[in-house]
């Protein structure tokens, strides 16, 4: 299928793209960051295009269906979300720092979807319980929320290297990186962001387990860990907005927090449940 | 009136307290994920056989396998519902007061330290400028009132003073959603049924307690069809249903996967399905003496035939998809002219099982096809009928629910997106030169307040610029 060689093509444009990131950073030059820039929004209409033609396809083979039914194509969307947040947020803060600690996350979902021999990129007809309405609105909603939290574990990675190594260093690497405080509020707007989306994701999903599995929650393994990622995200809202927390101990969360989406992600596959397609 | 406690209850005082709700939070994420690693319910039963004793008797005292319906879980939920409760009420007079305050317009500590963008110079004067000013006000803001003083003019306006709702919202919903789900634990039912093909049921099992319920109805499956992609995966479960009162059917559905059916407020899904032997099977006889002469034959159940050369009679007794674990077979009785019963199983896979286990058929006679000589049996197929596997579901605590997410979105677009904006004006005069200067306040989104401050600026400039003309 072309869809797969295109989307595996984009894997080597977000790596370069995160070369460049790494360019900019070390040698302080904005030409770098540019090309990075241009880079990535090019992988990123490529990426978008792939997409595209996967659905188109999907119809060509008789089997038509959105993109978002199993592992290979979530990941292939997760990366997607992930560069597009993050050349949103680059737009409106005018700074590519995050770009460095971003970028790996696209690259990655990317190599490990196209490159991994567990992985099944072939186009499959969708089973009984995926056909719904109701696939499209979970998927895209979920993914936005894991790339939103994805922006704040490599934002709250900034803040505490910057932090770390002290306001004053004037270390080559760090100098671009905004101020920590900056980190700081940014990193809270994305996770209001990632919660949301992350909330909307929980509630659609149980709309659908509603007229799938005859029960809006049953309390499958997947359904408790992301009820427990939101948890650790309501955490890090209330400890922020009531009790004042900032800095540090909110990165450090925004970092559990993140791992919770990695284990309800992928831990979660190794634990049997009824979200088994997501599998393979 | 008993006059109110001035020290503060020390229970009250925990229940209100944000750490408590921290703490509860994460216990119940924590506890949670014990869930996720321990099979639960249905899961459990394998789980379980392989624990030691005491490892059992402990998971089971705290009601590991089915702890997200365990007391202490519920208990955990409870308290933080009651933790939420309490914190809304402790801090509400508080809230109300921000909603409700109405500052003094003429406000002087606000205009120290303000940005240059925030004040510009006009050359207008008198009343004129000053009713433009309160007419723009009031187009874009709530609650404007003015002060004058010692010549000086202040000017107050506000927006957005119900985000401070937002967070009674969120709250709010939490509660919402537990109480849909309380509602759907005490009032509703979660049962399962196999339906034969033809057959027509009027209970259910409920899940758990594998007690039967009376539904009050009948259903009954008129078809079932599987279908599969070319792959190999499915790719429609379809039941037809009809469900009958009193002997007359009142509604006919087909039932799918993701569209379920709902018959008298009780919700059908399509869960399983499955097939059971039925009552017929083909039978080959072959005799030994004649390798060429073979009769085939179809037997139902307990319906007895006569043999090809009136050797006797023989009947099926029992048919058995999987009988010892080795495919499907059937119980043959033969009775011979002589008055002999002769009574052996029929294997469908007699070859596969000589070759897993040979000499079988001869060291146990009960299972070998040739124990009526000179005839073998042989098992060439058993008819199997389709069973659809449903699941019932009652749970009027589901609007509920769905009311609470509802009331959740909102209130958290409000608490996140909207922020209660006052601003404050100062004209002060000098020599036909009027200084306008803005100032603000906002409860959250300091850069969103900046942004407005800067914009109404601006727009007032532009304003009064353009009437001066």
């Amino acid at each position: 299928m072309i869809n797969t060689t295109i989307l595996s093509y984009v894997t080597f444009v977000y790596f370069a793209a995160f070369l460049f990131y790494l360019c900019m950073m070390i040698m302080n030059k904005e030409t770098f960051g540019r090309l990075a820039s241009i880079i990535s929004f090019l992988g990123l209409l490529t990426h978008a295009f792939a997409i595209g033609l996967r659905w188109y396809e999907s119809y060509e083979l008789g089997i038509g269906h959105a993109p978002f039914s199993n592992l290979y194509e979530s990941l292939i969307f997760f990366s997607w979300t992930v560069i597009l947040l993050y050349l949103l947020v680059e737009w409106r803060t005018k700074n590519k720092t995050l770009g460095v600690f971003v970028t790996p996350l696209a690259f990655l979902a990317m190599a490990y979807a196209s490159f991994s021999p567990s992985i099944n990129s072939k186009i499959q007809p969708l089973i009984p319980a995926l056909k719904s309405n109701w696939l499209i609105a979970h998927v895209i909603t979920c993914f936005f929320g894991y790339a939103a939290f994805g922006l704040s574990f490599g934002l709250s990675l900034m803040y505490l290297i910057k932090q770390s190594k002290g306001a004053k260093n004037s270390n080559l690497f760090l100098r671009l990186i905004p101020k920590i405080t900056v980190l700081d509020e940014l990193n809270y707007q994305v996770v209001v962001i990632g919660f949301l989306m992350l909330t909307l994701g929980i509630i659609t999903g149980s709309v659908w387990a509603h007229s799938a599995w005859g029960s809006y929650w049953s309390w499958d393994p997947k359904e408790t860990w992301s009820l427990i990622t939101w948890l650790v995200y309501a955490l890090v809202l209330h400890s922020r907005m009531v009790r004042g927390w900032r800095g540090k101990r909110i990165a450090f969360l925004c970092i559990v927090g993140f791992s919770c989406v990695l284990f309800t992600y992928f831990g979660v596959n190794y634990l049997a449940g009824l979200h088994s397609y997501a599998k393979s | 009136m008993v006059e109110r406690v001035t020290k503060p209850n020390p229970i009250w005082k925990t229940f209100s307290s944000v750490k408590l709700a921290i703490v509860l939070l994460i216990l119940i994420a924590i506890t949670s994920v014990l869930g996720t690693f321990i099979p639960q319910r249905e899961e459990a039963f394998d789980f379980a056989r392989k624990l030691s004793p005491t490892t059992f008797h402990f998971f089971q005292a705290l009601h590991l396998f089915d702890m997200y319906h365990a007391t202490w879980f519920r208990v955990l939920i409870g308290l933080l519902a009651l933790n939420l409760v309490v914190c809304s009420i402790d801090r509400f007079p508080t809230t109300w007061r921000r909603f409700s305050a109405q500052p003094r317009p003429d406000r002087t500590k606000l205009f120290q330290d303000l940005s240059p963008e925030q004040s510009f110079e006009a050359k207008v004067s008198g009343d004129w400028l000053l009713k433009a000013i309160e007419a723009y006000l009031n187009a874009h803001y709530k609650r404007v009132h003015k002060a004058l003083s010692s010549g000086q003019a202040f000017f107050y306006g506000e927006k957005g003073r119900f985000s401070h709702f937002g967070v009674y919202l969120v709250h709010l919903s939490i509660l919402v959603i537990i109480l849909g789900a309380l509602i759907g634990s005490f009032f509703g039912f979660e049962a399962y049924v196999n339906i034969l093909e033809g057959d027509q049921v009027h209970t259910a099992l409920l899940r758990g307690r594998a007690l039967p319920i009376d539904l009050g109805f009948s259903v009954r499956c008129n078809d079932f069809r599987v279908a599969f992609y070319d792959n190999g995966a499915p790719k429609e479960y379809r039941s037809d249903l009809s469900f009958l009162v009193n002997g007359k059917v009142v509604k006919s559905a087909i039932l799918l996967v993701n569209h379920p059916v709902r018959f008298r407020g009780i919700t059908f899904y399509q869960s399983s399905y499955g097939s059971v032997a039925g009552d017929t099977a083909k039978i080959r006889l072959v005799k030994k003496a004649s390798k060429l002469e073979a009769t085939s034959m179809t037997v139902k159940v307990g319906q007895k035939n006569t043999l090809p050369h009136q050797e006797g009679t023989f009947e099926i007794t029992q048919i058995k998809e999987n009988f010892m674990r080795m495919g499907p077979a059937v119980l043959v009785s033969v009775d011979s002219r002589d008055g002999n019963r002769y009574r052996f199983w029929v294997f469908q896979h007699c070859e596969t099982i000589m070759q897993r286990f040979p000499g079988i058929f001869q060291q146990f006679p009960k299972l070998n096809p040739s124990s009526f000589e000179p005839y073998t049996f042989f098992l060439d197929e058993i008819e199997s009928r389709y069973y659809t596997g449903l699941q019932l579901s009652k749970d009027p605590g589901v609007s509920v629910v769905w009311a609470g997410c509802f009331l959740m979105i909102g209130g958290l677009f409000v608490t996140f997106f909207t922020s209660h904006r006052r601003i404050w004006i100062r004209v002060s005069e000098q020599k036909g030169v009027a200084k306008i200067s803005v100032a603000g306040m906002a409860n959250k989104n300091p850069v969103g307040l900046e942004r407005e401050l800067y914009g109404l600026t601006k727009a007032l400039q532009e304003k009064l610029k353009g009437e001066a003309q």
